[in-house]
């Protein structure tokens, strides 16, 4: 089996496109995967990530542009003869098979001599913890067991890419989050590289190596997860991974990868990050703060501030969360109320009514439109 | 009132039919050669039109929900058209092409050849009924999750593989489960044997000449009753394997995002196009042969064009209009029975609700041959004396075709989530209020759909009715088998357009009616 060499990324996706009848699934996607990598597609319903992992399996071919997995393109290669797993959102378990005869399918198809197929599946089975089970049907197994049976079925192939097309959205809350741990320790174990597709952003965050965010069919970011949170690269990114509040503001002046910038209520500018460079002195601009990165002070505090821009404001409501406090603050001149989330000490330090110092620290709000 | 009305009309005439017969009558039947040799080629006939019903059901089905032929939405239309029209239409129209003065035997092909016999039968009886085998294996095919299918590719089987691995054994049950269906439909046939068999006999036409040319109502029993027995093994098994297909191959895993089912090969969606191409224009041959006729004044003599057919049959017999009166009143009693009896089996949720539900759905395996006698030993005296009145005619159709609007009406009232009823009567409604207020208005398209499709049925039946109907009361189904016998195939053919004419016009009209909400066959 060839392997993909060390230095060229395992799956290339350049300039893809797919439209089904006038509507345009995914549009002109370009994008390298690393060998042994855990990458997610990201995006709401309709973005084109689901239409994208199909045509990584062979279901679909791409109207225009080539995927490569292994530096192959795979152009007209049916789904049986590409080296590519999928696991679906519904499992698209073997109904009348048992989990073993699930998990050997595929091998089947392979030129392996009976004893090492074998060695294969229970090597699997027992890794999956799946072994005392393996007589049952789907239909006698829970949804966790059914999921980690789809699993144990794709990862027995060993393949070159392993596809899992949101996995984890038939599991209840805790569930989800427990395999979510359990898929990434999987992951690094086998070191298969991962292509995985969810509209959830906690699940992108926390197994992905790096994200792909995704909208109408289009890449709007792909980096680390990490970047994605602290520097979107757009007002879509920011919206969509984590909640931005976004105060207008006037460019004083732009410098490299950062800019200088006027918030309403202050008459200090305010240094902020310029990822995307969009930049233009004299420019309005939205500047991006997600609600923990505020500092919160009283009202009549007088010590002074040089490490940020302050701000008066006053809490409409707020919400105890248990480990911290998420509020609404007004702030004169600025339209929509700001979310802010703080730790507190004293039961009514954010009560409805109270005024606040809000320190919004330089070089960490982000120009996002 | 429903029950009654069941064990009275239902039960209670099975029950004096099995009684009729002695010892001696049985023991005739199973030692003279003529019955063994009725018996025989009853079984065998089902058994060969079974197998070819589906297997051209299957492909048929296979073609339109899974290969994606070109004109699927027309061609899934086409198979419906033999369940709303009646059997014997097959065997009427395959005489008129294949018969001795055949349109395509004689006249095409000049052969002196004979449609008569066991294979003609059998032609008309898969013509006939393999539409039950398409309807009810589409309907598991497109059950089968396409995921299922991708998946298998995905992990390296191919195209054949994956049909041959998942797609054969998750359908397996519901295939037999349909083979069964078609099966009850084949032994229970009355009409088609009548017209084409010949002098190949089966039970459902040797009952009839028994009483009707022996008078000799106890061998009649008799044979109805060895009918009834592989119908009713039949049924439950049917209900089983429909069952368990269903407990086993329940959808696991959940919700999803489907993918269309994976394309076949370009050579094998062309030849499913094709088979699906000559099934349909041979059915559609089949009305269109029935139409010609009924405009041709002598067939295989003179093609002349003629309304002569048409004038005769609806101006001086009252058969037409017999069927339309005892249709209708058998359409309106058996929606009302079946919408009740599925309100108190799937509703009120009534202790003995599994008995009631076995006993609607029934007569589904009771060979209308059987009910036929059943009904002419149980009501021929009194207090109940009912027979050569119109009244019996209609209550044979009622509860032959019980079983069709209770399905319909259960389909309807299962999926009616109980918490409307629920939430009705959390804002005051009385028990009875809420029926009227919030189950009726639900149930009216089931009903509406129930009492069409009772309609349908009722107006060509034959096999129950021809023992009950007198001299006042013929219908037009025993007519036009009266008149093909005669060799009167114009008559017959003008009749059997009317029937075939008046079950399409009242589905339309429902449709145009109804609209969307009055969906037939889940299509």
């Amino acid at each position: 089996m060839p392997e993909g060499s060390a230095e060229r990324p395992h799956v290339e996706i350049r300039d893809v496109s797919k439209t089904f009848g006038h509507v345009v699934a995914v549009d002109r996607l370009s994008l390298d995967v690393a060998t042994g990598s855990f990458t997610t597609l990201l995006g709401p319903s309709g973005c084109g990530k689901t239409t994208t992992l199909r045509m990584l399996a062979g279901f679909y071919d791409p109207d225009a542009g080539d995927i490569l997995i292994g530096g192959v393109p795979q152009q007209g290669i049916p789904p049986n003869r590409r080296n590519v797993s999928i696991v679906f959102q519904d499992y698209a378990l073997f109904p009348h098979m048992t989990v073993l005869q699930n998990v050997s399918y595929g091998l089947k198809f392979r030129r392996l001599d009976k004893a090492e197929r074998d060695r294969r599946v229970s090597r699997v089975l027992e890794f999956l913890g799946l072994d005392a089970l393996e007589a049952r049907h789907p239909h006698e197994l829970s949804g966790g067991q059914q999921q980690r049976v789809a699993l144990g079925r794709s990862i027995v192939m060993e393949p070159h890419v392993l596809l899992m097309d949101e996995p984890l959205s038939n599991l209840d809350a805790k569930l989800r989050i427990r395999v979510r741990a359990e898929l990434k320790e999987i992951q690094r174990a086998t070191g298969i590289t991962t292509i995985y597709v969810t509209h959830d952003q906690d699940e992108a965050l926390s197994l992905s190596d790096r994200v792909a965010v995704m909208a109408d069919g289009r890449l709007q970011q792909y980096s680390e997860p990490w970047e994605l949170y602290h520097a979107p690269a757009n007002r879509f990114v920011a919206d969509f991974v984590g909640y931005a509040n976004v105060i207008p503001g006037r460019v004083l002046e732009r410098g490299a990868g950062t800019a200088t910038v006027l918030v309403p209520g202050s008459n200090t500018p305010l240094r902020c990050l310029d990822p995307a460079s969009r930049a233009a002195a004299g420019a309005d601009v939205g500047v991006m703060v997600r609600p923990e990165w505020f500092t919160l002070s009283p009202a009549d505090e007088k010590a002074a501030i040089t490490d940020g821009v302050v701000l008066i404001g006053e809490v409409r409501s707020g919400s105890f969360l248990g480990a911290f406090v998420r509020a609404f603050l007004e702030v004169p001149g600025i339209g929509d109320p700001l979310v802010v989330e703080s730790t507190v000490t004293r039961q009514d330090q954010m009560a409805s009514g109270t005024r606040l110092r809000l320190c919004l620290p330089h070089d960490r709000a982000v120009l996002v439109d | 009132m429903v029950v009654a009305a069941l064990a009275l009309f239902v039960l209670y005439p099975l029950l004096v039919a099995a009684a009729a017969p002695r010892a001696e009558d049985w023991l005739r039947a199973l030692t003279t050669a003529r019955w063994r040799v009725t018996m025989l080629n009853t079984l065998q006939m089902a058994a060969l039109s079974t197998i070819s019903s589906v297997i051209i059901g299957f492909l048929y089905a296979y073609a339109v929900t899974r290969a994606r032929i070109p004109g699927a939405r027309l061609f899934m239309l086409v198979p419906l058209l033999p369940l709303i029209t009646p059997p014997f239409v097959s065997g009427l129209a395959f005489i008129l092409l294949f018969g001795r003065r055949g349109l395509v035997t004689y006249e095409l092909l000049g052969l002196n050849t004979d449609i008569y016999g066991w294979h003609g039968l059998w032609l008309a009886q898969t013509v006939s009924f393999f539409p039950i085998a398409f309807l009810a294996i589409a309907g598991v095919l497109r059950s089968i999750n396409p995921n299922l299918e991708r998946a298998s590719e995905s992990l390296g089987a191919g195209r054949w593989t994956t049909f041959r691995t998942v797609v054969v054994p998750l359908a397996a049950p519901g295939v037999g489960a349909a083979a069964l269906l078609v099966a009850i439909a084949v032994l229970g046939d009355f009409g088609n044997p009548m017209l084409i068999a010949g002098r190949y006999r089966v039970l459902a036409t040797e009952a009839y000449l028994q009483i009707s040319g022996w008078a000799d109502m106890r061998m009649g029993a008799v044979l109805g009753l060895a009918l009834l027995m592989p119908a009713i093994a039949f049924f439950f098994l049917q209900r089983r394997l429909q069952g368990s297909s269903v407990g086993r191959f329940v959808t696991v895993g959940g919700r999803g995002s489907r993918i269309e089912p994976a394309p076949v090969s370009p050579m094998a969606r062309w030849g499913l196009f094709t088979f699906c191409l000559l099934i349909a224009l041979f059915m559609l041959a089949k009305y269109a042969v029935i139409l010609l006729g009924a405009f041709t004044p002598v067939w295989g003599v003179d093609y002349t064009f003629t309304l002569d057919n048409f004038r005769r049959v609806v101006v001086r017999g009252p058969e037409l209009w017999n069927s339309l009166r005892f249709a209708g009143s058998a359409a309106l009693v058996c929606a009302v029975l079946a919408t009740i009896s599925a309100y108190l089996v799937y509703r009120v949720k009534v202790p003995f609700g599994r008995a009631l539900d076995l006993v609607s759905l029934l007569p589904a395996a009771i060979p209308g041959t059987l009910l036929g006698i059943a009904y002419v030993l149980a009501f021929n005296t009194p207090p109940l004396q009912l027979t050569g009145t119109a009244t019996i005619i209609v209550i044979s159709m009622v509860f032959s075709y019980l079983p069709v609007g209770y399905r319909i009406a259960a389909a309807t009232l299962h999926q009616l989530a109980p918490s409307i009823e629920e939430s009705a009567a959390d804002m005051g409604a009385s028990s009875m209020r809420t029926f009227f207020d919030v189950v009726l208005p639900l149930i009216s398209t089931s009903f509406s759909a129930a009492l069409v499709y009772c309609f349908v049925k009722a107006i060509g039946t034959l096999s129950a009715v021809v023992f009950l109907i007198s001299h006042g009361t013929v219908v037009a189904s025993a007519s036009i088998l009266n008149l093909a016998e005669q060799g009167y195939w114009g008559w017959a053919a003008a009749l059997a357009s009317l029937l075939v004419g008046i079950a399409l016009l009242t589905l339309g009209v429902a449709k145009l009616v109804f609209g969307r909400r009055f969906a037939f066959f889940d299509i």
